[in-house]
């Protein structure tokens, strides 16, 4: 109401640019937009940025980030944050690994396939047993999500170090994995990477689960006002423990893509990737405040970030300036993110 | 009659991180015999005193229920330019200089939080990343040493007692004075405890909000520069990752991360806390990847302390209350 007021005084031409500037606040493509911006101010300084190398190596890098963030949208959803994603990659490589290799693992003499069909089982049963474990704490034990899982990012990254230690001489990472499992990282079908089919699969996965299941209303329910849904019946505990289950899984997953395309399981996997999870979330426009989310916005977020790292480091920037540019933008896309609610209030 | 129970798991709570201590001081006695000497105290109560001054300020936050996670990059970025630009000055004027740098980080997290009204720990998780980037810059990503002057004043003593536990002793006064004799500090409480009530009550809550991320910033650059006395040089890791014993030594310490309830007294007995933990596992020769798991153990416990404590508390007030009508 007063927003209406304020725009009445302002004048027509006001009224123009407020809405203006309102309407491109609150657009769904303003990400796409700036992605699409960025690479056209950066062409003429990299033109490498037009080949199709480079786009072949943006889509490898951001898939797996693509799976990871997908999985925290569902809980920055129902308004938690899962800041162990990248401890919880960590972890899952290192364990999966360690099953895998051929460097005396427990299934060095068994056929390949069965080493493989284990690691992925390894990957998968440690991602969701995290995200359970964080779900327990914030449901159980209602303590604040961000806490919790800043202490499990800590203690989980710290014991895939302490395990790579104990289980190799030089102590930095596994490696001598099976033959075919490099193929779930850099291999291709019908000339499409596999890892973008893989990360596909889990996009369309989610934003059916989240835009045509019940579960999906319940957690924007729980995300829009917890006591309301949970006078209207919602199990708001269990939804929000499955939300932190699927976001460990997702991690899981996309640990097997990055272990794979990297052939080696290790324990700073993903440690520089904290500000990007979180990040291709919220810049796309999943609310920190909750309710408010779209796997389509996560694309967005995913890819804007994905082009900007390649575009700098196309640009020789150094790793602190690039620390420094992509804060700036989550920073930024935060400020958006509180000044939408203040308009949505208004 | 039926809170009786609910009351001595209350206190049990309450005690929860003492007991803690004293188990952790009995266990480290008996595998280290070096451990339990007054020696090896006053050199705990050395090393523990920057993270004590900076959780001091971190106890401003929570307080008001807001979160600092840029503590750490705060003490890199106000020291950096202490060692590449203040070499042979009196120490003071460094910690004139880091003091003024923490504190306008300090509202650079402020204006974020206040007036932009982004949410605390995604706000400072940022400026995390953009004030150690900004650091690495200047250091060239290089050690960098500090000053003579400063080393002297990390290594001299007065009375015995280390020059920084008597900068800390200093903080220490100003801050429970200020947190417990003011009307400010009222305020703080006051914000925390419910800022709709203190809004009402005519506080004026933004600059409260507003002053308490300031003072966590000074913190951050007073304490990092009393830890630079002591490390000879700025390595590219200075600070990393503080933000998890200084919070971890407030929530130890009885302060609430839910806001309201706590003060720094409690605090410093955590910073100890968290410094003991460290130094006996030193004494006892305990391979280091291991410090971070127990730490951050130690931290979950607090944590997991604190929300039961919260929880049962409101579950004991609401008892006092009338049933509202209808």
């Amino acid at each position: 109401m007063s927003a209406v007021r304020i725009d009445a005084r302002r004048g027509a031409q006001g009224v123009a640019t407020v809405s203006w500037l309102r309407r491109l606040l609150l657009s769904e493509y303003l990400v796409l937009l700036l992605t699409i911006v960025f690479v056209l101010v950066m062409l003429p300084v990299a033109p490498e940025l037009a080949s199709l190398e480079t786009w072949r190596d943006i889509i490898g890098a951001m898939m797996p980030l693509l799976i990871v963030a997908t999985g925290q949208a569902f809980v920055l959803i129902v308004a938690g944050i899962d800041l162990s994603a990248t401890s919880n990659l960590a972890i899952s490589s290192v364990l999966a690994a360690a099953v895998m290799t051929l460097d005396g693992g427990p299934l060095a003499a068994a056929p390949a396939w069965l080493a493989i069909a284990a690691g992925i089982l390894v990957f998968v049963a440690v991602g969701s047993g995290l995200g359970a474990l964080n779900g327990a704490c914030v449901t159980r034990l209602s303590m604040p999500p961000f806490i919790v899982t800043l202490t499990t990012m800590m203690f989980f990254s710290g014991l895939a170090i302490w395990i790579t230690t104990l289980l190799t001489d030089d102590g930095s990472s596994i490696g001598n994995l099976p033959q075919g499992f490099a193929f779930l990282g850099q291999g291709r079908i019908a000339g499409l990477p596999f890892s973008l089919l893989i990360a596909l699969a889990v996009c369309v996965v989610a934003h059916v689960v989240l835009s045509r299941t019940l579960f999906g209303r319940w957690l924007f329910a729980i995300g829009i006002n917890p006591r309301a849904a949970e006078v209207s019946g919602v199990p708001v505990r269990r939804a929000v423990f499955f939300a932190y289950v699927i976001c460990g899984l997702c991690a899981g997953m996309a640990a097997i893509l990055y272990t794979a395309r990297l052939e080696t399981g290790t324990p700073v996997l993903g440690q520089r990737i904290l500000l990007d999870v979180v990040g291709a979330a919220v810049i796309g426009g999943v609310s920190l405040f909750g309710g408010k989310g779209k796997v389509l916005w996560v694309v967005f977020g995913a890819l804007f970030l994905t082009v900007v790292d390649k575009g700098l480091s196309l640009l020789g920037l150094s790793l602190a300036s690039m620390f420094a540019i992509k804060g700036g933008a989550i920073l930024a896309a935060a400020v958006i993110d509180a000044q939408r609610q203040r308009l949505l209030r208004a | 009659m039926s809170a009786d129970p609910h009351r001595l798991r209350l206190l049990l709570l309450q005690n929860a991180p003492l007991l803690l201590f004293l188990v952790l001081l009995g266990t480290f006695a008996l595998l280290s015999e070096r451990f339990l000497t007054p020696g090896n105290f006053v050199n705990i109560m050395a090393q523990a005193a920057h993270i004590a001054i900076i959780a001091i300020g971190m106890t401003f936050v929570l307080l008001v229920a807001g979160i600092d996670l840029s503590v750490g990059a705060n003490m890199y970025a106000s020291c950096i330019v202490v060692a590449l630009y203040m070499k042979g000055m009196h120490p003071l004027a460094g910690f004139a200089v880091a003091g003024g740098l923490g504190l306008l980080f300090g509202a650079v997290n402020a204006f974020l939080v206040v007036v932009l009204r982004v949410p605390a720990f995604i706000a400072t998780l940022a400026t995390l990343f953009i004030g150690r980037a900004w650091a690495l810059y200047l250091s060239g990503v290089k050690m960098v040493p500090f000053g003579k002057e400063l080393l002297l004043l990390g290594r001299s003593s007065w009375l015995g007692v280390p020059v920084a536990i008597w900068i800390f002793l200093l903080v220490f006064a100003i801050a429970w004075t200020v947190l417990n004799q003011t009307t400010f500090g009222r305020q703080v409480y006051a914000v925390g405890a419910d800022p709709e009530a203190a809004k009402k009550a005519g506080i004026a809550v933004p600059r409260v909000l507003f002053a308490v991320y300031c003072i966590c910033g000074l913190c951050a650059g007073i304490g990092g520069l009393v830890s630079a006395t002591q490390v000879a040089a700025a390595a590219s890791t200075f600070g990393f990752q503080k933000e998890f014993p200084v919070i971890a030594a407030a929530v130890l310490g009885g302060t609430s991360l839910f806001g309201g309830r706590g003060g720094v007294v409690g605090t410093v007995f955590g910073a100890v806390l968290i410094q003991t933990v460290e130094n006996g596992l030193v004494m006892t020769n305990a391979d280091p990847y291991v410090y971070p798991l127990i730490i951050s153990a130690i931290i979950f416990i607090a944590v997991l302390v604190d929300s039961q404590r919260t929880g049962m508390l409101e579950r004991l007030e609401r008892r006092k209350i009338r049933p509202e009508p209808g």
